[in-house]
């Protein structure tokens, strides 16, 4: 008896072009773009000293993340050449709309208006999607080729971003208000959410191996417990007992970054294979001895 | 209307890799990159196991995810179908590789030769043009528009159609005009053995595999 049936001719193997520069730019330019937007929610989009951190500190890390990534191209000096494909393509959107949130922080730097403010902070968010829309058009890697994917650099862009805010803030001994942290533990359990459901999107054995180094290990450990659940254990106690509040902050804010940091460059470097290779093969039947 | 296209015979296939380095030849490709290759496969589980090769390429695709992702237009695809790389064009950012589903990009980093010094064989074929952009399997296409310029029919005429084809020992690579009902490609895309790699990606391959 013969049956036709799909079978894996060249198995999954990792991609290897993208490497940590383009971690850096998917981490740097999320996290910049995010602690923008936390800080300028938290501040009520008015001027305060966390927004005036986070509108020197935004641009420099978004910046500093194309930079990394030039690096990585075979021919840098080309790079005004990304700009031509804004019908189509998400890395010529996402290079024009970095390049605009850095024009708006340094316009309100000049000429402090809440309109640019305003503006810049539509175009972090939007910088972190068009980052998402780059990973999710690589239809070549399993795990990337998810609707989700641009939802979820979002979310981590503004949980790294709040993150990066709580820390400063902390630091400098401004425990930030209890309203903004309960917007951050909001979405820290909405980031999760997200994540979960990421992990389980599909049910095939492919996609199940491909997000597997996201899932398991100390990796998944660290992502799960820094990432999310530590930082929202901290913050509930930061509201519970507000006169430990900068120091619980401080931490979280730093869990919050590393578990980021971890989940962004797993994602990029481990959970990043290749679609197998099937083919439909008639097989025959025959009986073991 | 001109659509290129080929079909490879799997049955045919003997996995003596002749079309990898007739490909690599004709393309003066460096140590290390291969525009093509043969892949051993085994498939199945014991006792119902067969041993396969299956040529792996470029497949033209008629909906090339490769082509819209490229932020500097150098990935392209012509009218007749052919998708390929404007070098000088590229940046080099291995987006397209990342898209391509079928593994067919390949980033020359350096031209890398198999000694210490370049031979004089590879001093004469260097392309610097291609060091640090996207490259990959063009079906021949100067073959092919030269050979359309001197009259002659691609998939025919030796002179006239990619190298890879012309060099398979056993005849299991075939290359025409897929609109062309009287081509031997036409005709073998449309036999019912014919199955292109993974249809769930929704590329529309323009190579055709038969399997049994």
């Amino acid at each position: 008896m013969a049956t036709v049936s799909l079978s894996e001719m060249i198995p999954a193997q990792r991609q290897t072009l993208w490497g940590w520069p383009a971690v850096a730019n998917f981490v740097l330019g999320g996290m910049g773009a995010g602690w923008y937007v936390v800080a300028l929610l938290a501040a009520g989009f008015e001027r305060s000293p966390g927004v005036t951190v986070a509108t020197w500190a935004a641009p420099a890390l978004v910046l500093a993340g194309f930079a990394a990534v030039a690096g990585e191209a075979g021919r840098p000096l080309r790079g005004p050449r990304v700009l031509t494909r804004l019908r189509t393509s998400w890395m010529s959107r996402e290079l024009l709309i970095g390049l605009a949130f850095v024009l708006l922080v340094v316009a309100d730097l000049v000429f402090p208006l809440r309109l640019h403010r305003v503006q810049a902070a539509v175009a972090a968010l939007l910088l972190a999607l068009a980052q998402g829309f780059i990973v999710r058009r690589a239809r070549g890697v399993t795990a990337w080729d998810v609707p989700l994917v641009p939802l979820l650099f979002v979310l981590s862009a503004l949980l790294s971003g709040a993150g990066a805010y709580f820390l400063v803030e902390a630091a400098s001994g401004r425990p930030p208000l209890p309203a903004a942290v309960g917007g951050v533990l909001l979405l820290i359990v909405v980031g999760y959410m997200a994540w979960s459901r990421y992990l389980a999107w599909r049910p095939e054995e492919a996609y199940r191996r491909a997000v597997a180094p996201l899932r398991e290990g100390p990796a998944g450990t660290v992502i799960d417990a820094a990432g999310y659940g530590v930082p929202l254990l901290l913050g509930l106690l930061a509201l519970a007992a507000p006169v430990t509040a900068a120091p619980l902050l401080g931490l979280a804010g730093a869990l919050l970054v590393a578990g980021q940091v971890c989940a962004k460059a797993r994602l990029i470097l481990d959970a990043s294979r290749l679609r197998p290779i099937t083919l439909g093969i008639e097989m025959s039947r025959r009986r073991s001895s | 209307m001109t659509r290129w296209g080929m079909a490879i015979d799997v049955k045919r296939c003997v996995g003596c890799q002749t079309c990898t380095i007739a490909c690599k030849q004709e393309h003066g490709l460096p140590a290390e990159t291969v525009w093509r290759f043969v892949a051993d496969c085994e498939v199945g589980e014991y006792p119902d196991v067969r041993r396969l090769f299956l040529p792996m390429q470029c497949m033209h695709c008629a909906e090339p995810p490769c082509v819209p992702v490229c932020p500097t237009g150098a990935s392209r695809q012509r009218p007749d179908g052919i998708v390929w790389v404007h070098y000088d064009h590229c940046v080099g950012c291995g987006y397209c590789a990342v898209a391509c589903p079928y593994q067919a990009r390949h980033l020359i980093h350096t031209a890398n030769g198999y000694f210490d010094r370049p031979t004089p064989s590879e001093a004469a074929q260097a392309r610097p043009e291609r060091h640090g952009v996207m490259t990959k399997c063009t079906f021949c296409k100067e073959r092919v528009d030269e050979g359309l310029a001197r009259g002659l029919r691609p998939g025919t005429d030796a002179d006239a159609t990619p190298m890879c084809a012309v060099a398979c020992i056993a005849g299991a690579i075939v290359f025409g005009d897929l609109d062309d009902a009287t081509s031997r490609v036409a005709r073998l895309a449309a036999d019912p053995r014919a199955q292109v790699l993974m249809s769930e990606c929704g590329t529309e391959p323009r190579v055709y595999y038969l399997a049994d």
